[in-house]
């Protein structure tokens, strides 16, 4: 009995080393341990032997029976190993194929830097206030401070329609729509599209779009504004940018100021962004003018505030290096694409 | 306005380098665009002596020239015959460049050697007109005065006053006292704190005569003529001005032409005040009369046009004719020839809005009328006149009579503006003391006293020059331009803290657009203003709502002329541009405003409307760009929407074309009234042909507006089913006209509480299938959340769905 198990274990482990799929493995384990297995009918024929003998029989039998499972076991997991490996060789797929592309669409480009701007603003404690694109006369010049007869209201620069209605030249005539609504602290900007009657060209188009601020609360001052503004300069050119402020006529503020960031491009150093200046022009500020506060119905001793306007194509342009304002406007794939 | 900064120099000390200037004068508020370096691209070029001259053997035309040049003495072959032993004449070193940047180098022409150049003065950039002594063909050569002056090896650009930097100022309109070289003068003296010389206009008057016996003058319209000065010079010589002159206005961008001319001009430029000289002997009766134009008056100009005048606009005349378009343009009858004996200087001051209006109808805007209508100080004019005669007797060519005809109803005098140092310090965030702001405004030629020495405030006396200083707001921008924009602290207002946020609407339109992003489509942008033709193209009838347009009176060209009332022209003209430049698979939306009248013709303001505009053709159908518009409404939490075929949409295709209905979904899932918010589908292959689009093109619009009014932002948590769903599939037979959307609903009626979805997974025509006929097939599926669906339960729901499918659309299941 112990030479029958000893072959039968010796038997076993031969086989196993020629043995390279897992059914070969199956049909070696029946032979062993199944129904008529041998060593299965090794079990059986314990029942003939002597009572006294049977228990150190029987636990020789099982010894043996969990040496060739374990050697079973040992073998299946080491063909399955293999098998996986193959699988996952095969499987194997070419990384460098192309990707395949969902539907993505792209943001306009004057549309990224308006967000970009609305966002910075929103953090700033600012809301977003919206004006129709026709106004009247009142709302784009006179509540402006911009008196009948004023040069910038000359037809080469304002489209008129019917009944002395004009397409507003400027988003500043949000400011005087949202003054007469509310009371301050009014903190908001106003992006929108504004049009002026200029040919089109490489840097002009009749339709554009600026964004106007306007802060109206007590003891507002020209620090304040200069503090916002350099703020909003910093996070839309970088950290290291500087700025500077030229003193500026408008209408509609005093002082007035135009604000120069130093040039992105060069760093300051001057190049053809520039135009060699080291500065990009990049807004139009100032105080809130007494008459403006005083027509929309807030009193000038009371409050004060600022104001600033800039062109969004412009920034846009800049922004992504496009050299020609006409793109924006003829919504070319291959352009929209590129944002 | 351009100005040579040695100009500039005669009236004031600048002694920082021309860069450093640029950039002080800048933040002080006078902006300079550019700077120009005349002469820099003459290099090497110095006088040199002509020591003999002669043939060279090789060539009939050319000539040897042995010249002092200063240092050395250089053999120079030139072309040109009207140099001759002893002459001065330019001459460019080995490697010298002349203007335009040509270099001339050492080589050999004809065999002879020649070490450089002699140049004409077109070589060095300028014409006879501006060097009147330069022959007509050859080399430059020196008058003797100056020859002596300037001995071999000399600087020939300092010789013929060609260095100079030209800095060009952007001038803002509230600033017309800048529009002068003294005005500029001025801002830089207040800059660096340095003393204003003011031009010289001491005078001889040596004439003889009695100015009030030569001229009267009569203003009859004081509104648009508050001063008119005239001024006499006898015994005229006409003849070129000299160098200094001509290079003064040759630098500013003028032209010189004559002494008196040029006089006119450098006052201009100098003082601001355009001037105007007239042949007195062509003054009839010596009778200057400001008058408004007569009805249908013709005049001719200076530049010979004849202008058609109205009595809108001034003219000067005498006592029979108009002499000049007043303010604009002299005219030919009274130009100061080279017969001239006497002459008429003119410095007058008029109303700048007539002078802008006028300029404007007879598109005519001359240097005198781009200063005028900016507003003058009439206080000017006097300054100016003497000015112009002093240069008469400066320049000797002329004597003037003294005194002068000045008619000056109303003088224009100083005024006084109030201001409390303390608001200002306040509205500038500065700590400036009172006596600090008064050195900033001394500066500017303001004068500032305390006004009683019991309260805050100080009167300022401001300068009839500056008449944009009337508020206390005026006076702290000159405080601060000069204190320094860029010294004030930056600062962070500590006022009322405020809540940034976007509206709701705000929101919803972001969404709108990232819902059109992430399926693919790209954003457009188009103009708000197009052509009427865009109708004819979109085919739509005469009577269209849609023609009823706010049109601008003023537009740049048909093509942009009326506002537009839909975005589908801006999107179909996206759509062929890409289309002709052959890019696949375009997808395009934009949120676009669209401009409806309320009434016609407009009385307020149009009703803006916003819409989404969408485009695409290539890969995309009708069930895609409606699915992303589903997409959307999910999106916004929008359920009611119905898409009903319409036909009467004339410029998509009839058959591929619905509207878009929206209505509030009622407690029996039914939809209330609804309301067309837009509509969708293939463009019609004639607006395809009109927009020269060769593919089939999906075009749709959605009054956004309207749609936000059935958004719903809410959202609810369902818990997650906790028991399974029972799924039954159904083909149904029914007649081909049949829309799907009725068999679902008939299916939804009766498919009892436990519905949980119905999908259309096939729908079927052809083999097998009767004519006329077609199967649709669903997927059903039923959940209960109480409790595991029983099958029974199921098959009782789909056989009630049969039944009501049976009677409302006589469908019956498809044999398997």
């Amino acid at each position: 009995m112990r030479e029958k198990l000893e072959g039968i274990k010796a038997d076993m482990q031969k086989k196993l080393e020629y043995i390279e799929d897992l059914s070969a493995l199956e049909e070696l384990r029946l032979r062993v341990l199944g129904k008529k297995g041998e060593l299965t009918q090794l079990l059986k024929s314990l029942g003939a032997l002597p009572p006294e003998e049977r228990p150190a029989m029987g636990q020789l039998v099982n010894e043996a029976r969990q040496a060739v499972e374990a050697l079973l076991d040992q073998a299946k997991k080491s063909l399955r190993a293999k098998e996986r490996d193959l699988q996952l060789r095969l499987e194997a797929i070419d990384v460098t194929m192309p990707g395949k592309h969902g539907a993505m669409g792209h943001k306009h480009p004057i549309t990224i830097v308006t967000d970009e701007l609305k966002n910075m603003f929103l953090g700033m404690g600012y809301e977003i206030a919206e004006g129709p694109d026709v106004e009247t006369d009142y709302y784009n010049f006179e509540a402006l401070n911009i008196p009948a007869n004023h040069p910038a209201k000359d037809e080469q620069d304002t489209f008129y329609v019917e009944n002395g209605f004009v397409l507003r030249t400027q988003t500043s005539s949000v400011q005087i729509r949202t003054m007469e609504k509310k009371k301050p602290p009014i903190k908001i900007i106003a992006p929108g599209r504004v049009y002026r009657s200029d040919q089109v060209d490489a840097t002009h188009s009749p339709v554009f779009h600026q964004l106007e601020g306007l802060v109206v609360d007590r003891g507002v001052t020209l620090g304040d504004l200069k503090g916002a503004l350099s703020a909003f300069a910093r996070e839309l050119f970088g950290e290291t940018t500087q700025v500077r402020f030229r003193p500026h006529h408008f209408p509609f503020t005093e002082p007035s100021a135009e604000m120069d960031a130093s040039c992105f491009f060069c760093g300051g150093k001057g190049c053809r962004v520039c135009k060699d200046s080291g500065w990009i022009e990049l807004l139009g500020c100032g105080v809130v003018h007494p008459k403006v506060l005083s027509m929309s119905g807030i009193s000038p001793d009371e409050y004060s505030g600022f104001a600033f306007g800039m062109g969004l194509d412009r920034i846009a342009m800049l922004r992504f290096g496009i050299s020609d304002l006409r793109l924006m406007y003829e919504n070319d794939v291959r352009f929209l694409r590129q944002f | 306005m351009i100005v040579p900064i040695s100009w500039l120099k005669s009236f004031v000390e600048i002694d920082r380098p021309v860069k450093d200037f640029v950039e002080d004068i800048t933040l002080t508020g006078t902006k300079v665009e550019t700077v120009t370096s005349l002469g820099s691209d003459l290099t090497n070029i110095v006088a040199g002596k002509i020591l003999s001259v002669e043939k060279h053997l090789g060539s009939d035309h050319l000539l040897i020239a042995q010249v002092d040049a200063g240092e050395k003495k250089l053999q120079i072959v030139t072309g040109a015959q009207n140099i001759y032993a002893g002459a001065s004449v330019p001459v460019v070193l080995d490697g010298g460049t002349i203007s335009g940047g040509q270099k001339i180098k050492t080589g050999k022409l004809r065999g002879a050697l020649s070490e450089g150049m002699l140049c004409s003065i077109e070589e060095l950039g300028y014409t006879r007109q501006d060097y009147p002594e330069a022959p007509e063909d050859g080399i430059y050569i020196f008058p003797e005065v100056e020859a002596e002056k300037w001995p071999p090896g000399s600087d020939v650009k300092a010789a013929l006053q060609l260095a100079d930097d030209a800095l060009e100022f952007e001038i803002t309109s509230n600033r017309p006292d800048c529009y002068s070289v003294l005005g500029i003068a001025r801002e830089a003296a207040a800059t660096y704190n340095k003393p204003l010389t003011l031009p010289d206009t001491r005078l001889k008057e040596e004439a003889d005569g009695d100015i009030n016996k030569m001229i009267s003058v009569a203003i009859e319209d004081p509104a648009l003529c508050p001063r008119y000065i005239a001024r006499v010079v006898k015994n005229v010589k006409i003849a070129p001005s000299p160098l200094w002159l001509r290079q003064r206005l040759i630098a500013s961008g003028l032209r010189p032409i004559n002494n008196i001319v040029d006089i006119t001009n450098y006052v201009m430029l100098e003082l601001g005040q355009p001037m105007h000289a007239f042949d007195i002997d062509n003054i009839d009766e010596r009778k200057i009369i400001i008058r408004r134009a007569r009805e249908s008056e013709t005049f001719t100009t200076l530049d010979g046009v004849s202008r058609a005048l109205d009595p809108s606009m001034l003219v000067i005349a005498d006592c029979h004719k108009a002499v000049a378009i007043a303010g604009v343009m002299g005219g030919e009858n009274s130009k100061v020839t080279e017969n001239a004996s006497g002459i008429l200087f003119e410095s007058a001051n008029f109303n700048g809005t007539n002078i802008r209006l006028t300029s404007k109808k007879l598109g005519l805007r001359t240097d005198a009328s781009s200063r005028y209508e900016k507003g003058l100080d009439p206080n000017l004019a006097l300054d100016a006149v003497n000015r112009a005669v002093r240069l008469v007797e400066e320049l000797c060519c002329g004597q003037s009579v003294k005194g002068m005809a000045d008619c000056y109803p109303s003088p224009r005098i100083s005024w006084d503006v109030r201001y409390s140092p303390n608001r200002i310090n306040r509205l500038l965030g500065t700590t400036l003391t009172s006596e600090e702001m008064r050195g900033y405004l001394a500066r500017l030629e303001i004068k500032a006293e305390a006004a009683e020495p019991s309260t805050e405030f100080w009167t300022a006396h401001i300068p009839t020059f500056r008449p944009d200083l009337e508020l206390e707001a005026d006076i702290a921008e000159e405080v601060a331009r000069l204190y320094g924009y860029n010294t004030i602290p930056n600062t962070l207002s500590a006022g009322t803290p405020t809540v940034g946020r976007k509206n709701y609407k705000q929101i919803l339109e972001d969404l709108v657009k990232s819902a059109m992003l992430a399926q693919g489509y790209d954003e457009a942008m188009t103009y708000s203003f197009e052509s009427p033709k865009a109708f004819d193209k979109l085919r739509l009838s005469a009577s269209d709502k849609l023609r009823g347009t706010v049109k601008i009176l003023n537009p740049l060209g048909e093509d942009y002329s009326v506002m537009r009332t839909t975005a589908l022209n801006g999107m179909l003209t996206a759509l062929s541009t890409n289309y002709s430049q052959r890019n696949e698979d375009v997808r395009l939306f934009e949120a676009a405003k669209v401009y409806w009248p309320k009434t016609l013709p407009l009385n307020d303001l149009p009703y803006e409307m916003n819409v989404l505009a969408l485009g695409t053709y290539g890969k995309m159908d009708f069930y895609a760009l409606k699915g992303a518009l589903e997409n959307l409404f999910g999106l916004l939490g929008i359920h009611g929407a119905v898409f009903e075929a319409d036909k009467n949409l004339p410029f998509l295709h009839p058959g591929r074309a619905a509207v878009i209905k929206l209505g509030k979904i009622e407690k029996n899932g039914k939809i209330a009234t609804q309301e067309t918010l837009g509509y969708l589908g293939e463009a019609h292959p004639e607006v395809c042909e009109n927009y020269d689009i060769g593919v089939r093109v999906l075009i749709g619009s959605l009054n956004l507006d309207k749609l936000f009014e059935y958004a719903d932002l809410a959202r609810q948590y369902q818990p997650l089913p906790k028991f399974p769903a029972v799924t039954r599939d159904i083909a149904m037979l029914v007649k081909e006209e049949i829309p799907v959307r009725a068999i679902e609903d008939a299916i939804r009626e009766k498919a009892g509480a436990f519905l949980e979805s119905v999908r259309l997974f096939d729908v079927y025509k052809g083999n097998q299938i009767e004519e006329g006929y077609k199967s649709a097939a669903y997927s059903i599926s039923f959940r209960a959340p109480d409790h595991t669906m029983k099958d029974e339960e199921a098959s009782e729901s789909i056989k009630k769905i049969l039944a009501n499918l049976e009677t409302k659309l006589n469908a019956r299941l498809r044999d398997k």
